[in-house]
């Protein structure tokens, strides 16, 4: 019961996620606008090649 | 020739018990860390909050049940739940900090390792703000359309209520 969230499909990293999103909203104003700032990950990356950069990518997976 | 043979076995068994006092034992019991108290490292992703500070008694919710930690406690791995963490520094201080969730680890050798994705202390939540995320949560988790939209939601539900049942205690 206590994995209920498993059987729809949410791995544990994903339900840490959400429990911590959770948290970060339910505290007090001034607190939350920094912690916020926290849930937003994404990656950046460039291929290389023959020694030169290629272009940049930005995955963002919040947008 | 006789005499000779005397000292070497001799010697050999001296070798061979300080030898065996060197050696534990599964029976042997670990030496304590410093007296009997436990070593605590509380960390998350962006801060650390303690590091091997020397405490009396760590509280943890873990998905197995509640559970006190004390020093020479049983090695074990323990998932978090959403819920409160109370570290009693002293017998008559102590400090609660409501953690989203992570994993606890008791070493045998009186040190403690608490890794969670967010911790803060009881007074900086908003009952208010856990009031209307916990209807809000409540009402998606009966509407949503898709099974995953509820799980999410249930979950939400379960942090809330740990939550409110955090902040009830205290006041």
């Amino acid at each position: 019961m206590a994995f209920s969230w498993k059987a729809a499909g949410i791995s544990y990293l994903k339900y840490t996620q959400i429990c911590a999103r959770a948290v970060r909203n339910a505290l007090k104003d001034e607190q939350r606008l920094i912690a916020q700032r926290r849930d937003e990950q994404g990656i950046k990356f460039a291929k290389w090649d023959g020694g030169k950069q290629g272009e940049l990518k930005l995955i963002n997976p919040q947008q | 020739m006789s005499f000779l043979a005397r000292t070497a076995r001799a010697a050999f068994q001296l070798l061979l018990s300080s030898f065996l006092l060197s050696v534990r034992y599964y029976a042997t019991e670990a030496p304590a860390g410093s007296g009997d108290r436990l070593r605590l490292s509380f960390a998350l992703p962006h801060q650390t909050i303690y590091s091997k500070a020397e405490v009396q008694q760590v509280n943890i919710a873990s998905t197995a049940g509640d559970m006190g930690i004390l020093a020479n406690h049983v090695p074990s791995i323990e998932q978090l739940k959403p819920g409160v963490i109370e570290i009693l520094e002293n017998p008559n201080t102590s400090k609660k900090y409501f953690v989203s969730g992570g994993f606890a680890i008791v070493n045998p050798n009186s040190s403690l390792d608490i890794n969670a994705i967010e911790a803060f202390p009881l007074d900086e939540f908003s009952p208010e703000a856990i009031r209307t995320n916990l209807a809000e949560a409540q009402r998606v988790a009966s509407t949503a359309s898709t099974e995953e939209e509820k799980a999410v939601a249930k979950i939400e539900v379960e942090v809330y209520e740990a939550l409110q049942a955090a902040l009830g205690k205290t006041s």
